[in-house]
Protein backbone atom coordinates (compact mmCIF):
# COMPACT_ATOMS: atom_id res chain seq x y z
CA UNK A 1 0.00 0.00 0.00
CA UNK A 2 1.14 3.55 -0.63
CA UNK A 3 0.27 6.60 1.41
CA UNK A 4 0.51 10.04 -0.17
CA UNK A 5 -0.22 13.36 1.48
CA UNK A 6 -1.65 15.72 -1.14
CA UNK A 7 -0.32 19.29 -1.01
CA UNK A 8 -3.37 20.72 -2.69
CA UNK A 9 -6.57 19.77 -4.45
CA UNK A 10 -4.96 19.47 -7.88
CA UNK A 11 -2.37 17.02 -6.56
CA UNK A 12 -5.09 14.98 -4.82
CA UNK A 13 -7.06 14.74 -8.07
CA UNK A 14 -3.91 13.83 -9.99
CA UNK A 15 -3.10 11.02 -7.52
CA UNK A 16 -6.64 9.66 -7.94
CA UNK A 17 -6.27 9.77 -11.75
CA UNK A 18 -2.96 7.88 -11.52
CA UNK A 19 -4.59 5.32 -9.22
CA UNK A 20 -7.25 4.50 -11.86
CA UNK A 21 -9.77 3.44 -9.26
CA UNK A 22 -7.33 1.75 -6.85
CA UNK A 23 -6.50 4.92 -4.85
CA UNK A 24 -8.88 6.32 -2.29
CA UNK A 25 -9.23 9.64 -0.49
CA UNK A 26 -8.96 9.73 3.28
CA UNK A 27 -9.06 12.68 5.67
CA UNK A 28 -8.86 12.15 9.44
CA UNK A 29 -8.48 8.40 8.95
CA UNK A 30 -10.26 7.51 12.20
CA UNK A 31 -12.41 4.86 10.49
CA UNK A 32 -9.64 3.54 8.23
CA UNK A 33 -8.51 0.59 10.35
CA UNK A 34 -12.09 -0.57 10.81
CA UNK A 35 -12.29 -1.31 7.05
CA UNK A 36 -10.31 -3.16 4.40
CA UNK A 37 -7.35 -1.11 3.24
CA UNK A 38 -7.21 -0.07 -0.43
CA UNK A 39 -4.04 -0.21 -2.52
CA UNK A 40 -3.28 3.49 -2.26
CA UNK A 41 -4.41 6.20 0.10
CA UNK A 42 -4.47 9.91 -0.73
CA UNK A 43 -4.54 12.05 2.41
CA UNK A 44 -6.63 15.15 1.75
CA UNK A 45 -6.47 16.62 5.25
CA UNK A 46 -3.73 19.17 4.57
CA UNK A 47 -5.11 20.63 1.33
CA UNK A 48 -5.89 24.34 1.75
CA UNK A 49 -9.03 24.05 -0.43
CA UNK A 50 -10.68 21.83 2.19
CA UNK A 51 -9.71 23.77 5.31
CA UNK A 52 -11.22 26.67 7.20
CA UNK A 53 -14.62 28.05 8.09
CA UNK A 54 -15.79 31.34 6.64
CA UNK A 55 -18.89 33.49 6.39
CA UNK A 56 -19.84 35.05 3.06
CA UNK A 57 -22.81 37.36 3.51
CA UNK A 58 -25.62 35.12 4.77
CA UNK A 59 -23.77 31.90 3.89
CA UNK A 60 -21.34 29.75 5.88
CA UNK A 61 -18.69 27.73 4.05
CA UNK A 62 -17.04 24.86 5.95
CA UNK A 63 -14.10 22.97 4.46
CA UNK A 64 -14.56 19.19 4.27
CA UNK A 65 -11.36 18.62 6.27
CA UNK A 66 -12.36 20.89 9.14
CA UNK A 67 -12.17 18.69 12.25
CA UNK A 68 -15.06 18.20 14.65
CA UNK A 69 -13.02 19.94 17.34
CA UNK A 70 -12.51 23.01 15.12
CA UNK A 71 -16.19 23.13 14.19
CA UNK A 72 -17.35 22.76 17.81
CA UNK A 73 -15.05 25.58 18.94
CA UNK A 74 -15.84 27.94 16.05
CA UNK A 75 -17.62 31.16 17.17
CA UNK A 76 -18.97 31.50 13.60
CA UNK A 77 -20.71 28.12 13.88
CA UNK A 78 -21.76 28.49 17.53
CA UNK A 79 -23.59 31.64 16.47
CA UNK A 80 -24.68 30.90 12.91
CA UNK A 81 -25.12 27.09 12.95
CA UNK A 82 -25.55 26.27 16.64
CA UNK A 83 -26.99 22.82 15.96
CA UNK A 84 -23.92 21.86 13.93
CA UNK A 85 -21.36 23.15 16.46
CA UNK A 86 -23.26 21.30 19.18
CA UNK A 87 -23.43 18.05 17.19
CA UNK A 88 -19.72 18.19 16.32
CA UNK A 89 -18.90 18.62 20.02
CA UNK A 90 -20.52 15.25 20.76
CA UNK A 91 -18.72 13.07 18.22
CA UNK A 92 -16.67 10.25 19.82
CA UNK A 93 -14.15 11.73 22.21
CA UNK A 94 -11.74 14.71 22.25
CA UNK A 95 -9.12 12.53 20.54
CA UNK A 96 -11.51 11.49 17.76
CA UNK A 97 -12.78 15.07 17.35
CA UNK A 98 -9.22 16.35 16.86
CA UNK A 99 -8.63 13.88 14.02
CA UNK A 100 -11.99 13.19 12.37
CA UNK A 101 -13.37 15.63 9.81
CA UNK A 102 -16.85 16.79 8.78
CA UNK A 103 -16.32 15.50 5.24
CA UNK A 104 -15.30 12.11 6.59
CA UNK A 105 -18.32 12.04 8.89
CA UNK A 106 -20.57 12.37 5.82
CA UNK A 107 -18.68 10.16 3.34
CA UNK A 108 -18.25 7.38 5.91
CA UNK A 109 -22.06 7.31 5.75
CA UNK A 110 -22.86 5.97 9.21
CA UNK A 111 -26.59 6.39 9.77
CA UNK A 112 -26.40 8.39 13.02
CA UNK A 113 -23.20 10.37 12.57
CA UNK A 114 -23.64 13.48 14.70
CA UNK A 115 -22.07 16.05 12.37
CA UNK A 116 -24.08 14.77 9.40
CA UNK A 117 -27.31 15.15 11.39
CA UNK A 118 -26.38 18.76 12.17
CA UNK A 119 -25.46 19.45 8.53
CA UNK A 120 -28.80 18.12 7.25
CA UNK A 121 -30.66 20.23 9.85
CA UNK A 122 -28.81 23.28 8.52
CA UNK A 123 -29.88 22.40 4.97
CA UNK A 124 -26.21 22.09 4.02
CA UNK A 125 -25.15 21.35 0.46
CA UNK A 126 -21.91 19.55 -0.36
CA UNK A 127 -19.68 20.75 -3.19
CA UNK A 128 -18.00 17.81 -4.93
CA UNK A 129 -15.34 17.80 -7.64
CA UNK A 130 -14.30 14.76 -9.68
CA UNK A 131 -11.21 13.64 -11.58
CA UNK A 132 -12.71 15.01 -14.83
CA UNK A 133 -12.79 18.41 -13.06
CA UNK A 134 -16.61 18.49 -13.05
CA UNK A 135 -18.18 20.14 -10.02
CA UNK A 136 -21.57 19.37 -8.58
CA UNK A 137 -23.60 20.37 -5.55
CA UNK A 138 -25.84 18.02 -3.59
CA UNK A 139 -27.92 18.24 -0.46
CA UNK A 140 -26.06 16.27 2.23
CA UNK A 141 -29.01 13.89 2.79
CA UNK A 142 -28.81 12.85 -0.90
CA UNK A 143 -25.24 11.55 -0.55
CA UNK A 144 -26.25 8.21 1.01
CA UNK A 145 -26.52 5.07 -1.16
CA UNK A 146 -27.26 2.71 1.75
CA UNK A 147 -26.25 2.07 5.37
CA UNK A 148 -22.56 2.94 5.62
CA UNK A 149 -22.31 3.43 1.84
CA UNK A 150 -21.83 6.88 0.36
CA UNK A 151 -22.76 8.01 -3.12
CA UNK A 152 -19.47 9.94 -3.11
CA UNK A 153 -16.99 7.64 -4.85
CA UNK A 154 -13.71 8.30 -3.02
CA UNK A 155 -11.68 6.76 -5.82
CA UNK A 156 -12.66 9.55 -8.25
CA UNK A 157 -14.54 12.23 -6.31
CA UNK A 158 -13.58 14.72 -3.60
CA UNK A 159 -15.97 16.45 -1.24
CA UNK A 160 -14.55 19.98 -1.03
CA UNK A 161 -16.77 21.91 1.33
CA UNK A 162 -20.25 22.42 2.74
CA UNK A 163 -22.33 25.54 2.14
CA UNK A 164 -25.36 26.57 4.20
CA UNK A 165 -27.38 29.63 5.14
CA UNK A 166 -26.48 30.80 8.62
CA UNK A 167 -29.12 31.55 11.25
CA UNK A 168 -30.88 34.86 10.74
CA UNK A 169 -32.80 37.00 13.25
CA UNK A 170 -35.39 34.99 15.21
CA UNK A 171 -33.72 31.68 14.36
CA UNK A 172 -32.32 29.16 16.80
CA UNK A 173 -31.29 25.51 16.76
CA UNK A 174 -30.31 22.62 18.99
CA UNK A 175 -28.99 19.05 18.84
CA UNK A 176 -30.01 16.37 21.34
CA UNK A 177 -28.72 12.81 21.50
CA UNK A 178 -28.99 9.96 23.96
CA UNK A 179 -26.37 7.26 24.40
CA UNK A 180 -25.40 4.77 27.09
CA UNK A 181 -22.49 7.04 28.06
CA UNK A 182 -21.81 10.75 27.53
CA UNK A 183 -18.61 10.06 25.63
CA UNK A 184 -17.26 7.37 23.30
CA UNK A 185 -20.69 5.98 22.57
CA UNK A 186 -22.82 5.96 19.43
CA UNK A 187 -26.24 7.52 20.02
CA UNK A 188 -29.31 5.33 20.43
CA UNK A 189 -31.13 8.23 18.85
CA UNK A 190 -30.51 11.86 17.96
CA UNK A 191 -32.70 14.79 16.91
CA UNK A 192 -31.69 18.16 15.50
CA UNK A 193 -34.10 21.12 15.35
CA UNK A 194 -33.92 24.52 13.66
CA UNK A 195 -36.77 27.01 14.24
CA UNK A 196 -37.64 30.58 13.25
CA UNK A 197 -39.92 32.48 15.60
CA UNK A 198 -42.02 35.53 14.85
CA UNK A 199 -43.93 37.04 17.75
CA UNK A 200 -43.75 33.79 19.66
CA UNK A 201 -45.08 31.66 16.77
CA UNK A 202 -43.19 29.00 14.86
CA UNK A 203 -42.77 30.36 11.33
CA UNK A 204 -40.33 27.73 10.14
CA UNK A 205 -39.29 24.36 11.58
CA UNK A 206 -36.68 21.87 10.40
CA UNK A 207 -36.51 18.57 12.26
CA UNK A 208 -33.99 15.83 11.55
CA UNK A 209 -33.85 12.42 13.20
CA UNK A 210 -31.31 9.57 13.12
CA UNK A 211 -30.94 6.63 12.87
CA UNK A 212 -34.15 6.21 10.88
CA UNK A 213 -32.87 5.55 7.36
CA UNK A 214 -29.35 5.35 5.87
CA UNK A 215 -29.26 9.18 5.79
CA UNK A 216 -30.21 11.65 8.53
CA UNK A 217 -33.94 12.07 7.95
CA UNK A 218 -36.03 15.25 7.71
CA UNK A 219 -39.58 14.92 9.08
CA UNK A 220 -41.58 17.23 6.76
CA UNK A 221 -45.05 16.09 7.94
CA UNK A 222 -44.19 17.02 11.52
CA UNK A 223 -42.55 20.27 10.44
CA UNK A 224 -45.71 21.33 8.59
CA UNK A 225 -48.02 20.46 11.49
CA UNK A 226 -45.99 22.67 13.83
CA UNK A 227 -45.97 25.73 11.60
CA UNK A 228 -47.88 28.67 13.07
CA UNK A 229 -48.17 27.09 16.54
CA UNK A 230 -46.97 29.00 19.62
CA UNK A 231 -43.57 28.20 21.14
CA UNK A 232 -45.01 26.52 24.24
CA UNK A 233 -44.93 23.29 26.26
CA UNK A 234 -48.12 22.06 24.59
CA UNK A 235 -46.55 22.44 21.18
CA UNK A 236 -43.41 20.54 22.21
CA UNK A 237 -45.53 17.70 23.64
CA UNK A 238 -47.55 17.54 20.41
CA UNK A 239 -44.28 17.50 18.46
CA UNK A 240 -43.04 14.60 20.58
CA UNK A 241 -46.18 12.58 19.80
CA UNK A 242 -45.99 13.39 16.09
CA UNK A 243 -42.32 12.39 15.90
CA UNK A 244 -43.01 9.08 17.70
CA UNK A 245 -45.65 8.32 15.06
CA UNK A 246 -43.57 9.55 12.12
CA UNK A 247 -40.32 7.66 12.60
CA UNK A 248 -39.62 4.10 11.51
CA UNK A 249 -37.11 2.64 13.91
CA UNK A 250 -35.23 -0.62 14.19
CA UNK A 251 -34.10 -2.32 17.34
CA UNK A 252 -30.45 -3.09 17.82
CA UNK A 253 -29.07 -5.85 20.02
CA UNK A 254 -26.09 -3.62 20.79
CA UNK A 255 -27.94 -0.45 21.66
CA UNK A 256 -31.65 -0.63 22.42
CA UNK A 257 -35.06 -1.98 21.40
CA UNK A 258 -37.17 -0.35 18.68
CA UNK A 259 -39.75 0.56 21.31
CA UNK A 260 -37.22 2.42 23.44
CA UNK A 261 -35.82 4.15 20.39
CA UNK A 262 -39.30 5.39 19.45
CA UNK A 263 -39.76 6.71 22.99
CA UNK A 264 -36.40 8.50 22.77
CA UNK A 265 -37.35 10.04 19.42
CA UNK A 266 -40.30 11.81 21.04
CA UNK A 267 -38.44 12.95 24.15
CA UNK A 268 -35.43 14.23 22.19
CA UNK A 269 -37.65 16.05 19.66
CA UNK A 270 -39.43 17.87 22.52
CA UNK A 271 -36.13 18.87 24.11
CA UNK A 272 -34.45 19.90 20.85
CA UNK A 273 -37.41 22.08 19.80
CA UNK A 274 -37.70 23.70 23.21
CA UNK A 275 -34.00 24.52 23.31
CA UNK A 276 -34.00 25.78 19.71
CA UNK A 277 -36.97 28.04 20.48
CA UNK A 278 -35.27 29.37 23.61
CA UNK A 279 -32.24 30.28 21.59
CA UNK A 280 -34.40 31.81 18.84
CA UNK A 281 -35.95 34.02 21.52
CA UNK A 282 -32.49 35.00 22.70
CA UNK A 283 -32.72 33.15 26.04
CA UNK A 284 -30.02 31.01 27.59
CA UNK A 285 -30.46 27.41 28.81
CA UNK A 286 -32.56 27.28 31.96
CA UNK A 287 -34.28 30.64 31.38
CA UNK A 288 -37.94 30.52 30.48
CA UNK A 289 -40.14 33.16 28.99
CA UNK B 1 3.47 -4.58 2.82
CA UNK B 2 5.27 -1.94 0.82
CA UNK B 3 7.37 0.35 2.98
CA UNK B 4 8.05 3.99 2.39
CA UNK B 5 10.24 6.64 4.00
CA UNK B 6 8.46 8.56 6.74
CA UNK B 7 10.02 11.74 8.16
CA UNK B 8 8.63 13.55 11.18
CA UNK B 9 9.60 15.15 14.46
CA UNK B 10 9.27 12.84 17.43
CA UNK B 11 9.66 14.34 20.91
CA UNK B 12 11.48 17.32 19.42
CA UNK B 13 13.95 15.28 17.42
CA UNK B 14 13.90 14.54 13.69
CA UNK B 15 13.12 10.92 12.78
CA UNK B 16 13.46 9.27 9.38
CA UNK B 17 12.64 5.63 8.86
CA UNK B 18 11.53 3.10 6.29
CA UNK B 19 8.23 1.72 7.47
CA UNK B 20 4.81 0.49 6.42
CA UNK B 21 2.63 3.62 6.17
CA UNK B 22 -0.54 1.56 6.62
CA UNK B 23 0.32 0.45 10.14
CA UNK B 24 -0.92 2.57 13.01
CA UNK B 25 1.21 5.26 14.59
CA UNK B 26 0.82 3.28 17.84
CA UNK B 27 2.42 0.23 16.22
CA UNK B 28 5.19 2.36 14.72
CA UNK B 29 5.98 3.92 18.10
CA UNK B 30 5.92 0.72 20.13
CA UNK B 31 7.27 -1.91 17.74
CA UNK B 32 9.66 0.02 15.50
CA UNK B 33 10.79 2.89 17.72
CA UNK B 34 10.55 1.00 21.02
CA UNK B 35 8.66 3.76 22.77
CA UNK B 36 6.43 1.56 24.90
CA UNK B 37 5.14 4.26 27.24
CA UNK B 38 2.20 4.68 24.87
CA UNK B 39 -0.18 1.81 25.64
CA UNK B 40 -2.47 -0.26 23.46
CA UNK B 41 -5.85 -0.76 25.09
CA UNK B 42 -8.67 -1.39 22.66
CA UNK B 43 -6.85 -0.66 19.40
CA UNK B 44 -9.96 0.97 17.93
CA UNK B 45 -10.18 4.47 19.36
CA UNK B 46 -12.42 3.74 22.29
CA UNK B 47 -10.16 3.85 25.35
CA UNK B 48 -7.55 6.60 24.93
CA UNK B 49 -4.66 4.56 26.41
CA UNK B 50 -2.67 5.25 23.22
CA UNK B 51 -3.16 9.05 23.26
CA UNK B 52 -0.26 11.11 21.87
CA UNK B 53 0.04 14.72 20.73
CA UNK B 54 -0.05 15.18 16.96
CA UNK B 55 0.87 18.77 16.13
CA UNK B 56 -0.03 19.62 19.71
CA UNK B 57 -3.46 17.99 19.76
CA UNK B 58 -4.35 14.78 21.60
CA UNK B 59 -5.29 11.95 19.20
CA UNK B 60 -5.64 8.15 19.45
CA UNK B 61 -2.38 6.87 17.94
CA UNK B 62 -4.10 3.54 17.19
CA UNK B 63 -6.30 5.34 14.62
CA UNK B 64 -3.56 7.41 12.95
CA UNK B 65 -2.03 5.76 9.86
CA UNK B 66 1.75 6.00 10.22
CA UNK B 67 1.93 7.68 6.80
CA UNK B 68 -0.06 10.60 8.14
CA UNK B 69 2.69 11.83 10.49
CA UNK B 70 4.96 12.76 7.56
CA UNK B 71 6.16 16.33 8.23
CA UNK B 72 4.29 16.52 11.53
CA UNK B 73 5.26 16.77 15.18
CA UNK B 74 4.53 13.84 17.52
CA UNK B 75 4.94 14.04 21.30
CA UNK B 76 4.64 10.87 23.40
CA UNK B 77 4.67 10.39 27.17
CA UNK B 78 8.45 9.78 26.93
CA UNK B 79 8.90 13.22 25.37
CA UNK B 80 6.87 14.97 28.06
CA UNK B 81 8.72 13.10 30.79
CA UNK B 82 12.17 13.83 29.38
CA UNK B 83 11.49 17.53 28.96
CA UNK B 84 10.12 17.75 32.51
CA UNK B 85 6.93 19.37 31.22
CA UNK B 86 4.73 16.65 32.70
CA UNK B 87 6.38 16.85 36.11
CA UNK B 88 3.62 18.80 37.92
CA UNK B 89 1.04 16.39 36.50
CA UNK B 90 3.09 13.32 37.41
CA UNK B 91 3.58 14.52 40.98
CA UNK B 92 -0.09 15.42 41.33
CA UNK B 93 -1.15 11.99 40.01
CA UNK B 94 1.02 10.32 42.66
CA UNK B 95 -0.09 12.65 45.45
CA UNK B 96 -3.79 12.26 44.63
CA UNK B 97 -3.63 8.47 44.28
CA UNK B 98 -4.67 8.79 40.63
CA UNK B 99 -2.51 5.85 39.55
CA UNK B 100 -3.63 2.33 40.33
CA UNK B 101 -2.77 -0.26 37.69
CA UNK B 102 -1.22 2.56 35.66
CA UNK B 103 -2.22 1.37 32.20
CA UNK B 104 -4.37 4.42 31.40
CA UNK B 105 -1.96 6.87 33.04
CA UNK B 106 0.24 7.84 30.05
CA UNK B 107 -2.86 8.65 27.98
CA UNK B 108 -4.46 10.50 30.87
CA UNK B 109 -1.32 12.60 31.39
CA UNK B 110 -1.20 13.49 27.68
CA UNK B 111 -4.89 14.55 27.64
CA UNK B 112 -4.46 16.51 30.88
CA UNK B 113 -1.28 18.14 29.57
CA UNK B 114 -3.06 19.26 26.38
CA UNK B 115 -5.87 20.71 28.49
CA UNK B 116 -3.60 22.69 30.83
CA UNK B 117 -1.52 23.98 27.95
CA UNK B 118 -4.64 25.42 26.26
CA UNK B 119 -6.47 26.32 29.45
CA UNK B 120 -4.31 26.72 32.58
CA UNK B 121 -7.34 27.43 34.78
CA UNK B 122 -9.91 24.74 33.90
CA UNK B 123 -13.23 24.22 35.65
CA UNK B 124 -14.12 20.79 37.02
CA UNK B 125 -16.41 20.30 34.00
CA UNK B 126 -13.61 21.21 31.60
CA UNK B 127 -11.32 18.68 33.29
CA UNK B 128 -13.96 15.95 32.97
CA UNK B 129 -14.51 16.85 29.32
CA UNK B 130 -10.76 16.82 28.55
CA UNK B 131 -10.35 13.27 29.91
CA UNK B 132 -13.69 12.01 28.56
CA UNK B 133 -11.84 10.06 25.85
CA UNK B 134 -9.66 8.20 28.36
CA UNK B 135 -11.08 5.16 30.12
CA UNK B 136 -9.84 4.14 33.56
CA UNK B 137 -11.04 0.86 35.05
CA UNK B 138 -9.47 1.30 38.50
CA UNK B 139 -9.83 4.74 40.03
CA UNK B 140 -13.40 5.76 39.29
CA UNK B 141 -11.91 9.00 37.88
CA UNK B 142 -12.31 11.13 41.04
CA UNK B 143 -8.65 11.03 41.97
CA UNK B 144 -7.65 11.75 38.38
CA UNK B 145 -9.88 14.84 38.29
CA UNK B 146 -8.36 15.95 41.59
CA UNK B 147 -4.84 15.38 40.31
CA UNK B 148 -5.43 17.51 37.21
CA UNK B 149 -6.95 20.27 39.36
CA UNK B 150 -3.94 20.09 41.70
CA UNK B 151 -1.48 20.32 38.82
CA UNK B 152 -3.41 23.29 37.42
CA UNK B 153 -3.26 25.02 40.77
CA UNK B 154 0.44 24.36 41.06
CA UNK B 155 0.99 25.63 37.53
CA UNK B 156 -0.73 28.90 38.44
CA UNK B 157 1.59 29.13 41.46
CA UNK B 158 -1.25 30.29 43.66
CA UNK B 159 -3.61 28.84 46.24
CA UNK B 160 -6.85 29.86 44.50
CA UNK B 161 -9.31 27.00 44.45
CA UNK B 162 -10.63 25.46 41.27
CA UNK B 163 -13.85 26.95 39.95
CA UNK B 164 -16.90 24.72 40.14
CA UNK B 165 -18.32 24.22 36.62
Amino acid sequence: MSYRIARDLEEALQLLREGRGSARIIAGGTDLFLQDLPEALVDLSGTPETLGICAEEEMLIIGACVTHAEAAASPLLQEGATVLAEACGQVGSPQVRHAGTLGGNVVNAAPAADAAVGLVAMGARAVIVDTADARRQEAVENLYADYNRSRVDSSREILLHFAMRKHGPGEGSAFKRFASRKSLSLPMFSVAAVVRLEQGLLQEVRLVAAPVKPAPTRLPQVEQRLQGLPASGDTWRLAGELVREAVTVRGSTLRCTAEYRRHLAGVLAERALQEAARRAAGLKAGESK
Amino acid sequence: MKKQIIRFRLNDEPVELLADPAQSLLHLLREELELTGTKEGCGRGECGACTVLLDGRPVNSCLVPAGKVEGKQVITIEGLTRSGEARPLQEAFVAAGAVQCGFCTPGMIISAYALLKANPNPTAAEIRSAISGNLCRCTGYKQIEQAVAMAAQQGRGSSTTTKEN
